[in-house]
């Protein structure tokens, strides 16, 4: 595996490990755009990033750490980390829900993501029930002054929307994809109703095909052990693997023609629309039936 | 719905939790569920567990005074103590036997499965070398024996119906997905599987699909 060269990809921060479990003592090997890293601590406790192997063998890299993760670059993002306001407020609660391996471009489970309609059949008697399928009309759209993609209005019926849920409840979601790789939900909170619980899912590509998924929790939850709220997003990210890796082609096609939208992807449309402004092409599928 | 102390030490990603948790489901029974802080997290190592289950797998099932750290054990001692029709353990000392042998398959080359699925999802060090490789002999065995089975006019692994032996090698079957392992080579397994989805009281754990 080789580094890519695609610009609009390196030009990224990207999470590459979790902060509470990289020490000097345990350095993460692992891979973030086809390239090889070495993820450790150094003596002054902050974080490092280095090249293993290729043509960039040895470089340190940019890196951060920012809501309990080790961020990283290779190229020269246009900004910062993105903000999220919610990490700050005193009462919520940070849980970091470990990583998962997933064989599907990133891109295909930010799009999954952002995707209601599949709830009943994937996540049954949790975030959706059989016999209430209907993803009720919501708005989506790109918005330029910020430079993310957000989906406004959106409601579900839910059994069992969170691990402090006690019974079933319409939620309210707002989608928010912060870049091509990260994105975020807030939804009801069952515990504070006139407030929103923040789901976000950050996603390191391995490679085009492959990533690995972190999810957060940005909660309020006065009940749940962290150990509950970990299983409870890793069972559902789980049933979301399997679906992921059954997705073919395993990259994401950006050409409108490529597959047929509903109303109900309203939102993909947008982020794919999104992504092609950015003339992204990691991780996406070249349509070869124009 | 029986009410009874049963205390499960769970994880719900774990196969091996699995087998229990169906288990108590089949037969209906109440219990309260306690998650160890695991995968992430180091939960297993807490003294507090370790006391419990001094080699800190999981799960652990507490019935009062007994303690048990397999999960083998635990879908035995629950059909004798909570089933006393010897349906899911049947009586029959051939048949008791045949379900025992295939326990012990379950416990171990079937083990395979699990970490080839836990090295695949979350990059668990898998404790065998090339487990995708094991597990895959171990399903061809499963689909050998399963296919004898319907030839004898049989549809289960031991006996005349489902007993614990089918309910500790299930997991491992409904999981393949997990780690890659397609289902086109074993047909039998793939319709036990459906019977098995079509017992009262059935549920499913994550990565197990609901429809099928």
């Amino acid at each position: 595996m080789t580094l890519t060269t695609d610009r609009a990809a390196l030009d990224d921060w990207y999470v590459v490990g979790i902060s509470a479990d990289v020490t000097p003592q345990a350095p993460r090997r692992t891979r973030l755009l086809g390239q090889d890293i070495d993820v450790t601590r150094g003596p002054d406790g902050r974080a490092v990033v280095r090249m293993v192997g290729g043509a960039g063998d040895g470089l340190l890299c940019r890196s951060e750490e920012r809501y309990g993760f080790v961020w990283t670059t290779f190229g020269t993002p246009g900004r910062g980390i993105f903000p999220l306001d919610e990490a700050a407020e005193p009462d919520r609660r940070l849980v970091t829900c470990g990583m998962v391996e997933v064989a599907a471009s990133g891109l295909r489970l930010v799009e999954n993501f952002l995707d209601m309609a599949h709830f009943p059949f994937v996540h049954t008697d949790i975030l959706g029930a059989l016999d209430k399928p209907e993803v009720e009309q919501y708005q989506a759209e790109i918005r330029a002054d910020v430079d993310e993609v957000w989906a406004t209005n959106c409601r579900f019926w839910q059994p069992l929307a969170a691990a402090t849920s006690t019974g079933g409840q319409t939620s309210h979601y707002v989608y928010r994809v912060v870049t091509p790789f990260n994105v975020l939900l807030y939804k009801t909170c069952p515990e504070a109703p006139e407030r929103f619980d923040a789901i976000a899912l950050f996603i390191q590509p391995v490679e085009a095909d492959r990533s690995i998924a972190y999810p957060l929790m940005v909660v309020i939850d006065s009940v749940n052990a962290d150990a509950d709220i970990v299983m409870f997003q890793q069972k559902i990210f789980l049933q979301d693997r399997m679906i992921l890796e059954n997705q073919r082609p395993r990259t994401l096609p950006l050409d409108p023609r490529a597959e047929i939208p509903t109303r109900a992807d309203l939102s993909s449309v947008a982020y794919r629309r999104w992504l092609k402004t950015k003339s992204l092409g990691y991780g996406t599928y070249e349509y070869a039936g124009a | 719905m029986t009410t009874v102390a049963l205390v499960l030490h769970n994880h719900d990603l774990l196969a091996d939790a699995y087998k229990v948790r169906l288990l108590l489901a089949l037969l209906g029974l109440d219990y309260q569920r306690a998650t160890v802080g695991i995968l992430p997290g180091d939960g297993a190592d807490e003294p507090a567990y370790r006391m419990l289950n001094p080699a800190g797998s999981v799960p652990t099932l507490v019935d009062g005074e007994v303690v048990l750290t397999r999960p083998e054990a635990m879908l035995v001692h629950l059909a004798e103590r909570y089933d006393p029709a010897g349906t899911w353990l049947p009586v029959d000392p051939a048949v008791r036997a045949l379900v025992f042998d295939w326990l012990f398959f379950a416990a171990g080359d079937l083990g395979a499965a699990e970490d080839a699925r836990l090295a695949s999802m979350l990059g668990v060090a898998p404790r065998r070398a090339d487990a995708f490789a094991a597990a895959r002999r171990a399903f061809r065995v499963l689909e050998g024996h399963l296919v004898g089975r319907h030839l004898d006019g049989q549809a289960f692994f031991a006996g005349d119906g489902p007993t614990i032996a089918d309910v500790a090698i299930f997991p491992a079957v409904a999981l393949a997905a997990d780690f890659g392992l397609g289902m086109e080579e074993f047909p039998r397994l793939l319709v036990w599987a459906r019977r098995i989805h079509g017992l009262a009281g059935f549920v499913t754990a994550p990565g197990v699909r609901e429809v099928v």
